[in-house]
């Protein structure tokens, strides 16, 4: 029962933390690809790239976080996702699992550094902990 | 249900009204035609019937005037003069602004009666009002059987006659009388054609009642009006004799029964037969579509190339002829497609005769119009887009450009002003040319007015080239007329053509000499959907710049560059274009020194020209613009990004921003 009522999610990691976003948000999760990169946009907007023929935006949750940037390794992802009428790809370390929470907590104001405005919450299994993303606030769309 | 309708009824009212309005130019231009008094007959006849139809009352009365009015000149009871052709363009621009009811609210709400007044006055002057009126002598159009009767009795030496007869509100029995008259009228000679008919006549209604008979037989008019004129319970009569032009065995005129509306319709269904209407929407989604198989076909070829590099075998010679058979197919589907979204510019030109007549009445100047390549295809968005702009160049030539006939006296030119509006395809581009043999535009005096307005600062003014100058009046509140009219010179014009413009990724140049004259040129990408675009490198990223914005790719020297006031610049053709790294605005690191040659993309948009230097040049490419995407939204000097042969997505830049960004100081 708690199981689908609370869902089920998808856990990936960045540097040695582990975040999640709710599965019905994934659209699909890609290998690395090559990026086209923009100019004259925000830091952590990567480029964008072309999936299947179609020209999707991709920004890097390090720079996002304002992690210091990391040469893509063979583990890194792009987890693409549906948000609004947007597709934004979302570049990560790793993806884990497909997770399940005991338990979810509102988030303190910081989540280690990070603005706890980006997060729904803190998801609790029996792996340790993972911040939930606010989808909202993580794709804020690039203001003028 | 009607809606459906509406859009045809919509489409054939924008038809008749375009028609008509070259017809009454053409009726003013070289005096009375029969044809083309016919063919305003016939579209004011048209429009009656189908606005009857849609039941729109106001507009059928106006028609149905129209239509009298055009009758009494077609019979030569009246004649062509310039007060009738004034009062044919006023009801046309009454008719015009119930179209724009229509369109706005589906009902009409324009006042028409004062132009219904004026057109019932006009055929009528002598007893202004209706009511009184005797009516007029009311001929019936001729059918086939009749035409051939009235031929056979003039054959005969028989005299035919049209009889006018009007029987009394009070009389009692009106169908009785009709047939009595009819009848003596069959004793004396031969009644062709009797109007109404004895048996149609409604014995209730207590109105005059006019009949009206076509009639052969061997008494002159005077006898005949006498014979008639003593029958009983006459209150009226009118004898004329028939028109030849009535008995020409043209066709048209059986359509003008007046039930007949159903055979015009059938008529104009015919012609059109072999098109049908296809909504935009469903061209555009063709259009997508096809640029998908242009991105396709592309990687194929590259794969295909790949493969034959590594490979010999035949399987990998089939895929290289398949590859060449699919490209030449989509290009002509490309190209098919993209014909069927485009319209002949003729549609927008033809406006033009009717907007300059007025122009040049209220201005008092007299103005030869020449309107070249009507036939010049370009896509119907553009069309639509380009129309504000090009009314905007053209009010502008004839109001600040060309002089008044005085003025062109004095400086010992002809009288009447030459404007000429050309359009032409040039290199995969239209270009349109609106040309004036006026006054040209003098530096120095711009320069003048953009310093009274504020425009400029006095150092500014001083450093301005004369082409700089000239270029001045696509600034946003720059006007040159001394007096404000309300044709132009609100400051907006020019303006609003240079952004309009602009967002088509087009450009204008100007060419003027003071005293002779001045040349508006406009470059227009054929189509917005699919580019052809110039692929460039800079640094390791591949960059598309559209095609319509490149005026012209030089290769010079480092030393060719100089520095003008701290900026780069290189002289080509004596004029000074701003050179600008464009590495430095899109953040890429510049191509290692060492090279004594670089590349240079000249580009424009609008009046504006930038020097880009590029690392490599690729070659042309058609490339489908797609869009970045709501999340980037709007990416400075980034218009859109295409998908390339090897997959990766190319930046195509947008010119008109980094123009803005870099080359607008």
């Amino acid at each position: 029962m708690e199981v689908t009522k609370q869902g089920q999610y998808i856990e990936f990691g960045i540097k040695n933390e582990q975040y999640a976003i709710r599965i019905q948000d994934i659209h699909e999760i890609i290998k690395m690809q090559d990026i086209t990169q923009i100019p004259n946009v925000k830091p952590y907007v990567k480029g964008v790239i072309n999936l299947r023929g179609k020209i999707v935006p991709v920004i890097s949750l390090r720079n996002l976080f304002h992690f210091h940037e990391e040469a893509y390794t063979k583990m890194t992802r792009i987890v693409v996702v549906h948000h609004q009428e947007d597709t934004v790809g979302i570049i990560v370390d790793r993806v884990n699992k497909v997770t399940t929470f005991s338990d979810i907590q509102p988030p303190p104001d910081r989540v280690g550094g990070i603005d706890g405005n980006y997060f729904t919450g803190i998801g609790l299994s029996d792996n340790g902990l993972a911040g939930i993303l606010k989808l909202n606030e993580v794709l804020v769309r690039e203001q003028e | 249900m009607l809606s459906e309708y509406r859009e045809v009824f919509m489409e054939e009212l924008e038809e008749q009204l375009q028609l008509m309005d070259e017809e009454i130019l053409k009726l003013e231009q070289s005096g009375e035609s029969e044809q083309v008094i016919q063919s305003l007959f016939r579209a004011a006849h048209t429009l009656k019937g189908s606005s009857a139809v849609m039941g729109f009352e106001q507009m059928k009365q106006l028609t149905h005037e129209m239509e009298h009015l055009m009758e009494q000149v077609r019979c030569k009871k009246l004649r062509v003069t310039s007060p009738l052709i004034d009062l044919l363009f006023q009801s046309l621009d009454c008719l015009k602004q119930l179209k724009k009811d229509i369109e706005l609210h589906d009902y009409t709400r324009t006042d028409i009666s004062g132009c219904v007044r004026l057109l019932q006055a006009f055929v009528d002057p002598a007893q202004p009002d209706p009511s009184s009126v005797l009516p007029e002598l009311a001929k019936p159009p001729l059918h086939m059987a009749a035409r051939l009767k009235v031929q056979e009795a003039q054959e005969h030496g028989l005299q035919v006659f049209w009889i006018g007869v009007v029987l009394p509100s009070e009389c009692a029995v009106k169908g009785a009388r009709a047939y009595v008259i009819q009848s003596n009228l069959n004793e004396w000679g031969e009644v062709l054609l009797a109007v109404p008919e004895a048996e149609e006549i409604d014995e209730q209604s207590d109105d005059l009642l006019q009949l009206t008979f076509l009639y052969s037989g061997d008494h002159s008019r005077h006898e005949l009006q006498h014979l008639v004129s003593n029958l009983a319970e006459v209150a009226h009569v009118n004898v004329e004799p028939i028109e030849a032009g009535e008995t020409e065995l043209i066709i048209a005129p059986s359509a003008m029964q007046p039930r007949s509306d159903n055979d015009d319709s059938l008529q104009t269904g015919k012609a059109k037969s072999q098109t049908i209407r296809v909504s935009v929407e469903r061209l555009d989604h063709l259009m997508n579509l096809v640029g998908e198989l242009v991105i396709d076909q592309t990687r194929i070829h590259q794969v295909e190339r790949m493969q034959s590099r590594l490979f010999s075998d035949d399987s990998v010679n089939e895929l290289g002829q398949i590859s060449d058979h699919l490209s030449r197919i989509i290009s002509d589907l490309q190209e098919s497609v993209m014909k069927a979204r485009m319209l002949p510019i003729e549609q927008l030109f033809n406006r033009f005769p009717r907007m300059i007549r007025d122009l040049s009445r209220d201005l008092g100047k007299e103005i030869e119009l020449i309107i070249e390549g009507k036939d010049t295809e370009l896509d119907r968005t553009l069309i639509e887009e380009i129309a504000d702009p090009l009314v905007h160049l053209i009010r502008n030539a004839v109001d600040h450009g060309i002089e008044t006939p005085e003025q062109r006296e004095r400086s010992g030119k002809s009288r009447k002003g030459t404007l000429l509006i050309r359009a032409a395809h040039e290199d995969n581009q239209v270009v349109i040319y609106v040309k004036e043999d006026g006054t040209g535009i003098d530096p120095a005096n711009m320069i003048k007015v953009a310093l009274q307005k504020g425009l400029i600062s006095p150092e500014e003014g001083e450093q301005l080239s004369d082409r700089e100058a000239i270029e001045l009046i696509f600034r946003s509140g720059f006007s040159t007329a001394h007096t404000v009219s309300d044709v132009s010179g609100r400051g907006v014009g020019m303006d609003i053509v240079k952004n309009h413009i602009e967002k088509l990724n087009g450009m204008i140049d100007i060419q003027t000499t003071l005293g002779e004259g001045t040349c508006f040129k406009i470059k227009l990408p054929l189509t917005l959907a699919i580019i052809v675009g110039l692929l460039v490198k800079l640094h390791e990223q591949t960059f598309i710049i559209p095609m319509s914005n490149i005026a012209e790719i030089v290769r010079v020297t480092l030393d060719d560059i100089q520095t003008v006031r701290g900026q780069s610049v290189i002289l080509l053709r004596k004029q000074v274009i701003p050179v600008a790294w464009v590495h430095d605005y899109l953040g890429i690191p510049k191509q290692s020194k060492g090279k004594n040659h670089i590349s240079l993309v000249i580009v424009g948009s609008a009046e504006k020209r930038l020097a880009l230097v590029v690392d490599e040049l690729i070659g042309n490419q058609e490339t489908v613009i797609k869009s970045l995407g709501s999340y980037l939204g709007k990416v400075e000097g980034i218009a859109g990004a295409t998908i390339l042969g090897d997959g990766k997505v190319a930046l195509i830049l947008e010119v008109s921003g980094i123009i803005h960004k870099i080359g607008g100081r």
